[in-house]
């Protein structure tokens, strides 16, 4: 499968409204490729909601943290970027506590739309990377 | 221990307009260049009475897509947008501050959608608006819904506070083109006055001096002083920000949170 890479690390940063290293782990990069299940567009996160299926065909499901809808608008993402359905892979870190989830850096579909930076944070070196 | 400024990892692939992006409605009556974009270095306006009109949509440089102003010498973007400085703090405060660092902030109520306070809410990545209005101004926070307002009718600061607050009590007035504000009567529910996790107590007061460079640009200046937490008066670095015009605020109404569950801190 072809993936287009069309993905920004965007001009406008995007934070989340909570520090980033009390839960997500920038030492566990995760890269998923699936299905998308949903886009939840809520504050104070928008969600990705996607299936990630391996060699051997097991589905795994996972959530992805993105920014707030207004941020994430304010970058070009509309409520209705991505659809049920859509292939993406989704860049980002894991979780602290080994679940499932990530916090998303940026988000590569595979039908040539834009899609945003969607972190809600950065990692080290990025504005919003509060380090120590 | 710091506060990483650094931008440099900080890669545009493709930089679509912010003013394109929105909803195409360019603010009337401001400054523009030739090719239609504002011009943010454009004089400093003036309201009728001839003092600098502070009024607007502003971001902290640090988040600011477009227009910042360069880097200050020696310092990342938007400088004290991350608030901190170093502060010599009272060993109660010390053992707070500490413990906060030491678990990435994971207990910032922030993270649970309670307000943030003075000047806090004025660093984070989203838009605030200035507004002029009679006997007064209004500080409106796209986070949140939250909103300040600041006393220019001329009253003092009270003695005492019925009723501490998260946004505290504010009077403002003009020493010469600054606006200075005054801030007290902040309550014990507001968890950092800063996104570096300083504490403060009853006895904090704010002092913000608001000063309006030119037309897309603007400095405050914060000074806290707090005399059962630090053992000085201190200034925070100086935070920048820059106009966001052909924009409007948005509703910010924190909805639906997963986080905490997932905040391990260490």
């Amino acid at each position: 499968m072809k993936y287009v890479l069309l993905l920004v690390v965007a001009a406008a940063p995007l934070l989340a409204h909570h520090s980033f290293a009390a839960e997500f782990d920038s030492k566990k990069p995760v890269e998923l490729k699936g299905k998308l299940i949903e886009l939840e567009w809520v504050n104070p996160h928008a969600w990705i909601h996607m299936e990630v299926t391996d060699a051997s065909g097991k589905v795994t499901k996972w959530e992805c943290e993105l920014g707030s809808p207004n941020l994430l608008m304010r970058n070009g993402w509309r409520r209705d970027t991505l659809k049920k359905g859509d292939m993406i892979v989704v860049s980002g870190s894991q979780a602290k506590d080994g679940s499932n989830m990530a916090n998303a850096r940026s988000v590569t579909s595979v039908d040539g739309k834009r899609v945003f930076n969607a972190g809600s944070s950065g990692d080290p070196g990025t504005p919003g990377a509060l380090t120590q | 221990m710091r506060i990483n400024l650094s931008a440099a990892a900080l890669i545009t692939f493709l930089s679509a307009p912010l003013g394109a992006q929105w909803f195409d409605q360019p603010t009337k009556g401001i400054p523009r260049l030739p090719d239609g974009k504002p011009n943010l270095t454009a004089p400093t306006p003036k309201t009728a009475d001839g003092k600098p009109d502070l009024s607007g949509i502003w971001l902290g440089d640090q988040w600011a897509p477009a227009g910042r102003r360069p880097n200050p010498p020696g310092g990342g973007r938007g400088g004290g947008g991350r608030g901190g400085g170093a502060p010599e703090m009272l060993p109660w405060a010390q053992k707070v501050f500490n413990e906060r660092r030491d678990t990435s902030l994971r207990d910032d109520p922030e993270a649970r959608c309670m307000p943030q306070g003075v000047p806090k809410a004025s660093t984070l990545p989203y838009p605030f608006e200035i507004v002029n209005a009679n006997g007064k101004t209004l500080i409106l926070f796209e986070m949140y819904s939250l909103r300040r307002q600041i006393f220019t009718d001329g009253r003092e600061l009270p003695k005492e506070y019925a009723q501490p607050s998260w946004m505290g009590y504010s009077v403002g007035k003009w020493e010469g083109d600054e606006f200075v504000v005054h801030t007290a009567g902040v309550n014990d529910q507001v968890w950092n006055i800063d996104l570096a996790g300083h504490p403060h107590s009853d006895a904090l007061h704010i002092t913000e001096r608001y000063k309006r460079v030119d037309f897309g640009h603007m400095d405050v200046q914060v000074t806290i002083d707090d005399s059962k937490t630090y053992t000085s008066q201190w200034n925070m670095p100086v935070m920048r920000y820059t106009l966001l015009p052909d924009t409007d605020l948005f509703e910010f109404v924190c909805e639906k949170n997963v986080d905490p569950q997932h905040m391990v801190g260490k």
